[in-house]
């Protein structure tokens, strides 16, 4: 009855068959009917099954987009000082970014081997751009006559860095964040090819292309963790820039 | 306010400004932004300097305070060389204005006046009493303190921003166009405040505008400028307006800008001078003594009758008897309004038979009477401070009249 469902690249790349988690436990009722989209009676007893991917699955999205931000970041300061490096640090991680994810997980996979480390450095590399782009962008946006009276003031290069531009920026970089955010918790669904666990797990399993139960619960909670996790970096973003909402409410 | 002025005083003081042969050349170009640019400020002054854009001003200006560094040649503070500094240290020493006021949109009000204040590593309640002194004397209402930039209007930004420059009350301040962003009437609100304010606090400032009417209006001395920092003449607003060291000074100048500026006026607006008031029946002798007054300055007396109402001028000859007559020798002449411009007005007087047009407010009063003088002093307005020194007494007031009479 179970069989693996994908075939091609993937189940010839060997160990295909591990991907898939064989779905044990008998036949309900709804199950056997065809084109049935959501089984309440199955969800209600195998709920707890989706626990332990759930938290692989944030914990991945964290870490990831830390180590990303880190990292994009650093990227960003040095290119703001260093201007040439702008160019190429845009152009590398737009390379990463346009790797499809899940020949990113397998390309990995001989060099870093099966696990979460494997599946945190691709989906860091993908939050690079993401994060770069906005920090500069939020650089960039600073209004010169701040930076320029910063300097007429006697405030060093790092305190305009650090006081005045970087502030300036926040909506920016958390905007930034908060995309890269939304979109990890998305591709590392596909983590499980590197056999990181996560959400994955509930996803690709063999007998879900005519069963599609656990697919809607595993895409329902990323839906909610994505959203979750967006709404506190909105909150964030709020508190941190009052002077936002002083200005919007002085456009209106 | 005066509280605030007096420890202003005390704390401040101003230092000279002194440029030696400053000169700025830009990467390879071989003609310099600034070339050789000697000019001596002396500490308490406004200096202005003015020019054609792309003359150099704001250049020269900036090497003050190392925002540009020097290529040749010394600028010295209070006899100091700007070069032996530490840049980021000399400009927490050095006020600095900018047109576009450059105000910190993420901070409040009085945190972006304590910027330097906390650069130096004031405490607290330190920087939150200076700012409250300083938003008291510059304005704007100290109750917007911890309100964002966003939220106040261009000409408050523009208080704040020069709050800002006075905050550690620096002996040298540098504006560029601090007035320039802001609509015409405020702008000359703000330049009077700011010269009431200057007039307490005596700091010596560079002051770079494109406009010679503001930089004739706000300047002790100004510097008109050419290309590469080239300064023309270096005078009092008075010499330059009356002795142009040249044919470009003169066209910076220009002949009309005077008569504009009348137009921005209204007669309201200006001090007028005072006339003896003279009712049918009253003894002359009142009236003689009264013209004789120092503080009257219109030397004829208006006859008005029981409701102050002028009808006419009383010559020698009505004054020669015991009592004031029931007519005046002299007719009244055109009555001017105090909402009437200065230009308009002019032309009144100048057509008109009487030397001092009376004005009525809007209640039909009259609220004092106008003078070729008083335009002439309006016109040469800067140069009343030659009168305070003692050194001439308002020297374009008739030539400057009848030159306007003649464009007239």
């Amino acid at each position: 009855m179970n069989s693996a469902v994908i075939s091609g690249p993937l189940a010839a790349g060997g160990g295909a068959e591990s991907f898939f988690h064989e779905r044990s436990g008998e036949t309900l009722p709804c199950q056997a009917r065809a084109a049935h989209l959501f089984c309440w009676d199955w969800a209600t007893e195998h709920i707890n099954r989706f626990g332990t991917p759930a938290l692989q699955q944030f914990e991945l999205v964290v870490i990831s987009v830390v180590i990303g931000f880190a990292i994009a970041f650093a990227f960003a300061l040095l290119a703001h000082r260093y201007r040439p490096l702008q160019w190429p640090f845009l152009a590398g991680t737009g390379v990463l970014f346009a790797i499809p994810s899940i020949a990113f997980f397998l390309l990995l996979l001989p060099i870093t081997g099966r696990g979460r480390e494997t599946a945190i450095i691709a989906l860091s590399a993908y939050t690079l751009q993401i994060i770069y782009r906005n920090v500069m962008q939020g650089l960039n946006n600073v209004p010169e006559s701040a930076k320029d009276s910063a300097r007429g003031m006697g405030l060093t290069r790092r305190q305009i860095l650090w006081k005045v531009e970087l502030p300036l920026a926040i909506p920016e970089i958390i905007g930034g964040i908060r995309i890269a955010t939304v979109s990890t918790v998305a591709i590392a669904t596909l983590a499980v090819f590197a056999h990181a666990g996560g959400l994955g797990t509930q996803i690709y399993t063999a007998g879900n292309e005519t069963f599609p139960t656990a697919i809607i619960i595993a895409g329902g909670i990323a839906i909610l963790m994505a959203l979750g996790i967006d709404a506190v970096l909105l909150t964030v973003q709020r508190l941190t820039t009052p002077w936002r909402r002083a200005q919007k409410e002085a456009v209106a | 306010m005066p509280a605030a002025v007096a420890s202003d005083k005390s704390r401040g003081g101003a230092s000279s400004v002194s440029f030696q042969g400053a000169t700025k050349r830009y990467g390879h170009s071989s003609t310099p932004a600034v070339d050789h640019l000697d000019l001596e400020v002396e500490a308490g002054e406004i200096c202005v300097l003015v020019g054609p854009s792309g003359c150099g001003k704001t250049t020269s200006m900036r090497m003050v305070n190392r925002m540009v560094e020097l290529t040749e040649g010394d600028i010295l503070i209070g006899g100091e060389s700007v070069k032996k500094r530490d840049a980021a240290k000399l400009r927490r020493e050095i006020g600095y204005v900018i047109q576009q006021i450059g105000l910190f949109p993420h901070r409040t009000i009085s945190q972006n006046i304590g910027t330097v204040p906390a650069l130096l590593g004031w405490d607290k309640d330190r920087i939150r009493a200076r700012t409250i002194e300083l938003l008291d004397l510059i304005g704007p209402d100290p109750e917007l303190a911890d309100r964002f930039p966003v939220q106040l209007s261009g000409g408050q930004q523009q208080r704040v921003g020069v709050a800002r420059a006075l905050a550690v009350d620096p002996p040298v301040m540098l504006m560029d166009e601090p007035f320039g962003a802001v609509d015409p009437i405020n702008r000359e609100r703000l330049q009077n405040e700011f010269l009431r304010l200057q007039a307490e606090i005596k700091k010596t400032i560079l002051f770079v505008t494109h406009d010679i009417d503001e930089a004739i209006k706000m300047g002790d001395r100004i510097a008109i400028m050419k290309q590469h920092g080239r300064v023309e003449q270096y005078a009092t607003p008075a010499e330059i307006l009356m002795t142009p060291a040249n044919e470009f000074v003169e066209d910076f100048v220009g002949a009309d800008r005077a008569l504009k500026r009348l137009s921005l006026m209204r007669v309201g607006d200006i001090d007028l001078w005072r006339a003896p008031n003279a009712h049918p029946g009253q003894p002359t002798a009142e009236v003689r003594a009264e013209l004789a007054d120092p503080q009257v300055e219109v030397p004829y007396a208006l006859l008005v009758d029981a409701d102050e109402r002028p009808l006419g001028w009383l010559s020698q000859r009505d004054l020669a008897g015991d009592t004031i007559p029931d007519r005046a020798d002299a007719p009244l002449g055109p009555v001017l309004d105090t909402g009437d411009v200065m230009r308009a007005a002019l032309a009144d007087l100048l057509q008109g038979e009487s030397m001092y047009p009376p004005a009525a407010d809007r209640s039909g009063g009259i609220a004092g009477f106008l003078s070729i003088e008083i335009i002439s002093e309006f016109l040469a307005s800067p140069m009343a401070k030659i009168d305070e020194q003692g050194a001439a007494e308002r020297p374009l007031g008739p030539d400057r009249a009848s030159e306007i009479a003649a464009d007239e």
